[in-house]
C-alpha cells in the first residue's frame, strides 16, 4: 500500500505462491484424476478389495461397496445384505457406495414386515416379515440418500453415489 | 430438519446414544444429503482465498469507491412504470397474504408428512431460501410481497378512514434497531435446527399464527413502516440481502446501482452486528450439524441433558440448542478478535467500530445461505410445483401437476461442489472489497488503512474456510 515497489513485491509473492501451491496441490492430490476415488477410498470399513484396480472413472467391475454392517459372507462382489433384527439395522446404519453410472444392488432381510424406501430413487418394495426383499437399479442419481423402513421411520442404510 | 436428529433420537431412545449411526443423510424434506467436497477442492480454494485475499491488498484502489456515490442510474421510465406501480404493489400484496393463508391452512389441514404438505416445502425452501437468491438478483421483492406489510398498511387504511387521523401510540425507540428481528431470526433458526417438530406441517402453521399475531400487535404500536423495516425479522433480513443487488427502487424509480454500492450505505443501527452473527452462526450451524466434529460431541453435550434427569427428546433439543448458541458464538469471537485488532489503530469505541465494518458481513452471510441451501433449492423448490396443485396432500390436483416428483438429475454432485465453493469464494472477495473501501473511508490513505485490512481480511478468510471446511465435513 505504501508505495509502488512494496505493492509489486506482494503482486510477486502472491504469484509465487499460487504457483507453489499449484505445484504442491497437484502433486498431492491429483486434481486430474476423478475425485470418487479418494473418496471411495477413505470409507471406514471395505469389503471389497479391488479399490486401488484403476482410478479411472470407465473401470469395467462394479463399483466397491462398502457397509458398516458386518457381512456374514467375505466375498467382494457379493450383494450386500442388511438384515433388520427387533426392526433396527443389525451393525448400525450400513454404508453402501457406488460410482455413478453403476448398478445398486442390495437386499433388505427383515423380521418385521414393512415398506423399504429408496429415497431420491423413490423407489419402494415391500419386505414380508422374516423374509427379503432385493433392490436393482442403475446408480443415475449422485448424492447421499437415505434408504428407510418407511412406516417405522427407521433409516437402515446410506446410499452414497459419487460422481 | 435434520435426519441426523431423528437418528440420534432413535439411538437414544435404545439407550445407545454412543452407538450413533454415521453422519446420515439430508434434510427430512428429502432424504438426501449433499457429498462432501472433495479435499483436493477444500485445498484449491482455501489457497485461491488466501491468495486472492494478499493479492487485493497490492492491486485494489487507493481511494474510496462505494462511499461517495452510489451511481444510481435509472432504468428506461417504461420499464419502471410497468414493474413498480399501485396494481404491481397491490397483486404482489395480495399473492403475499394468499400465500400467508395457504401455508397456514395446508399446515393446520393438510396431512402431517413434510414433504407431502406444502408448508414445510414452501417455508424452509422456496421462503427461506428462494427470497434470499431472489434478494440479492433482484432486490428487495419481499417489502412488495410481505404479508404483515399488506395486512398493516391495509388496517392502518382502513383506521384512518374510520378515525379521520390516526397515529400509533408508540414511537419505535432508537435504541432497539435492529435488535427484535436478531432475535426473530434467531428463534426461527431454532425452530428449524434444533425444534424436534421444526418441520412438522401443523407446528410450521402454528409458529406462523403465533409470529404473524406478534407481527400485527407490533405494527399496530409502532406503525407498520416503522416496525417492517426495523423490528420485523424477516423484512429486514431480505432487505439486507437486497443491499447486494444492482437493482433498487429510487424515489418510486428502478434502476442500477454500482455493484456493492448497496451495503456501504447501509446504515449501522444498533443490533446489526447481532442481526448478521445469527444469519451466518444459524447456517455454521446448519452445516456443521452434519458433520464429523457435531456428531462426535453432540451425544456428549446429551448425556450431560440425560444425567440432569430430563428425557431423551427435550437433551436432543438442548443439545442441539447448546449447538445453536457455540455457533453463534464462535462467529461473535471471529469478528470480536477482527474488530479489537482494527482498534489498535482506531480508537473508538469497540462498538462504534463493529458497526463500522459490519455490512462488509453481508456478502458472507448471503453466500453461507447460497453455498449451504443451493441443493436444496434446486432439487426440493422442484417440489412446490406439485405441492401447489395439492397443498393438502389429500389427492387435489388444481393445476394438473400433483403427480409431478423431483428430478434429482437437474444438477449433479459436481455442479453442487462448484457452486458452493464458487459462491463461497465470490462472498469473501465482496467482503475483502467492501472492507477495503471502508478502509480507505475511515483511515484515509495512511499506514493506517492497511493496518486495519490485515484484521479484517483475516476475519473474512477465518469464515471462508470455514465455510469451505464445514462444505468437506458434510455428510462423510
Amino acid at each position: 500500500m505504501r508505495t509502488r515497489g512494496v505493492r509489486a513485491g506482494i503482486a510477486v509473492t502472491a504469484l509465487a505462491a499460487a504457483v507453489v501451491l499449484f505445484v504442491v496441490l497437484a502433486g498431492a492430490d491429483d486434481p486430474g484424476t476423478d475425485a470418487a476415488t479418494t473418496q471411495l477410498q477413505s470409507a471406514p470399513t471395505t469389503t471389497g478389495g479391488e479399490s486401488q484396480a484403476g482410478s479411472t472413472t470407465t473401470q469395467p467391475q462394479d463399483a466397491q461397496v462398502t457397509t458398516a454392517g458386518e457381512s456374514p459372507d467375505p466375498q467382494p462382489p457379493a450383494t450386500p445384505r442388511i438384515v433388520v433384527r427387533d426392526g433396527r439395522p443389525v451393525g448400525g446404519v450400513a454404508r453402501l457406495e457406488y460410482e455413478s453410472g453403476r448398478r445398486v444392488r442390495f437386499t433388505v432381510h427383515s423380521d418385521v414386515a414393512d415398506e423399504v424406501h429408496v429415497h431420491g430413487f423413490d423407489i419402494m418394495k415391500d419386505v414380508p416379515a422374516n423374509g427379503s426383499v432385493r433392490f436393482e437399479f442403475p446408480a443415475d442419481i449422485e448424492g447421499v440418500f437415505e434408504v428407510e423402513l418407511e412406516t417405522a421411520h427407521v433409516q437402515i442404510a446410506e446410499l452414497r453415489i459419487e460422481p | 430438519m435434520r435426519v441426523t436428529r431423528v437418528a440420534v433420537t432413535s439411538a437414544a431412545a435404545l439407550g445407545a446414544f454412543l452407538a450413533l449411526p454415521g453422519p446420515a443423510a439430508a434434510h427430512g424434506l428429502s432424504g438426501r444429503a449433499d457429498l462432501p467436497i472433495p479435499e483436493w477442492l477444500f485445498a484449491w480454494a482455501a489457497a485461491v482465498v488466501l491468495i486472492a485475499s494478499f493479492a487485493s491488498l497490492a492491486v485494489l484502489w487507493k481511494s474510496p469507491q462505494l462511499e461517495e456515490h452510489d451511481g444510481f442510474r435509472p432504468l428506461p421510465g417504461r420499464l419502471s412504470r410497468l414493474l413498480v406501480n399501485p396494481a404491481t404493489e397491490a397483486f404482489a400484496a395480495l399473492l403475499g397474504v394468499a400465500l400467508l393463508v395457504l401455508t397456514v391452512w395446508s399446515g393446520l389441514a393438510g396431512v402431517q408428512t413434510p414433504q407431502d404438505n406444502f408448508a414445510p416445502t414452501f417455508v424452509y425452501v422456496v421462503f427461506w431460501v428462494g427470497l434470499v437468491l431472489l434478494s440479492i438478483a433482484f432486490g428487495d421483492v419481499f417489502r412488495a410481497f410481505n404479508p404483515w406489510r399488506a395486512i398493516g398498511r391495509g388496517t392502518g387504511f382502513v383506521t384512518r378512514r374510520l378515525t379521520g387521523r390516526w397515529q400509533p401510540p408508540l414511537r419505535y425507540p432508537g435504541w432497539l434497531g435492529r435488535w427484535p428481528a436478531a432475535a426473530g431470526l434467531l428463534g426461527f433458526a431454532w425452530l428449524e435446527l434444533a425444534y424436534s417438530q421444526g418441520d412438522d406441517p401443523s407446528t410450521l402453521a402454528v409458529a406462523v399464527l403465533v409470529y404473524t399475531a406478534i407481527t400485527l400487535i407490533a405494527t399496530a404500536c409502532f406503525g407498520t413502516e416503522a416496525w417492517i423495516s426495523r423490528g420485523e425479522a424477516f423484512s429486514v433480513y431480505f432487505n439486507l440481502l437486497s443491499h447486494i443487488s444492482p437493482l433498487t427502487v429510487k424515489d418510486g424509480r428502478l434502476g442500477l446501482r454500482r455493484p456493492l454500492s448497496g451495503m456501504s450505505t447501509l446504515e449501522p443501527l444498533p443490533g446489526t452486528v447481532a442481526l448478521l452473527v445469527v444469519m451466518i452462526g444459524n447456517v455454521m450451524f446448519d452445516g456443521a450439524s452434519e458433520g464429523n466434529p457435531w456428531v462426535e460431541i453432540a451425544p456428549d453435550i446429551q448425556s450431560v441433558f440425560v444425567d440432569l434427569g430430563l428425557s431423551m427428546g427435550t437433551s436432543l433439543e438442548l443439545t442441539f440448542s447448546v449447538g445453536l448458541l457455540i455457533a453463534l458464538g464462535i462467529v461473535t469471537a471471529i469478528y470480536a478478535i477482527g474488530v479489537t485488532g482494527v482498534r489498535a489503530i482506531d480508537h473508538r469505541p469497540t462498538v462504534t467500530v463493529a458497526r463500522s465494518f459490519v455490512h462488509t458481513l453481508v456478502p458472507i452471510a448471503a453466500v453461507y445461505v447460497l453455498a449451504h441451501y443451493f441443493s436444496l433449492l434446486a432439487y426440493n423448490g422442484q417440489a412446490i410445483a406439485f405441492l401447489s396443485s395439492d397443498p393438502l396432500g389429500n389427492g387435489w390436483d388444481l393445476f394438473g401437476t400433483a403427480g409431478g416428483t423431483i428430478d434429482y438429475g437437474v444438477v449433479g454432485a459436481t455442479v453442487v461442489w462448484y457452486v458452493q465453493v464458487g459462491v463461497l469464494v465470490a462472498g469473501h472477495a465482496c467482503g475483502l472489497v467492501l472492507s477495503h473501501d471502508r478502509a480507505l473511508a475511515l483511515y484515509g490513505r495512511a499506514q493506517a488503512a492497511t493496518a486495519s485490512q490485515y484484521w479484517m481480511l483475516a476475519v473474512m478468510v477465518a469464515f471462508t474456510t470455514s465455510g469451505l471446511f464445514l462444505l468437506s465435513q458434510a455428510n462423510q
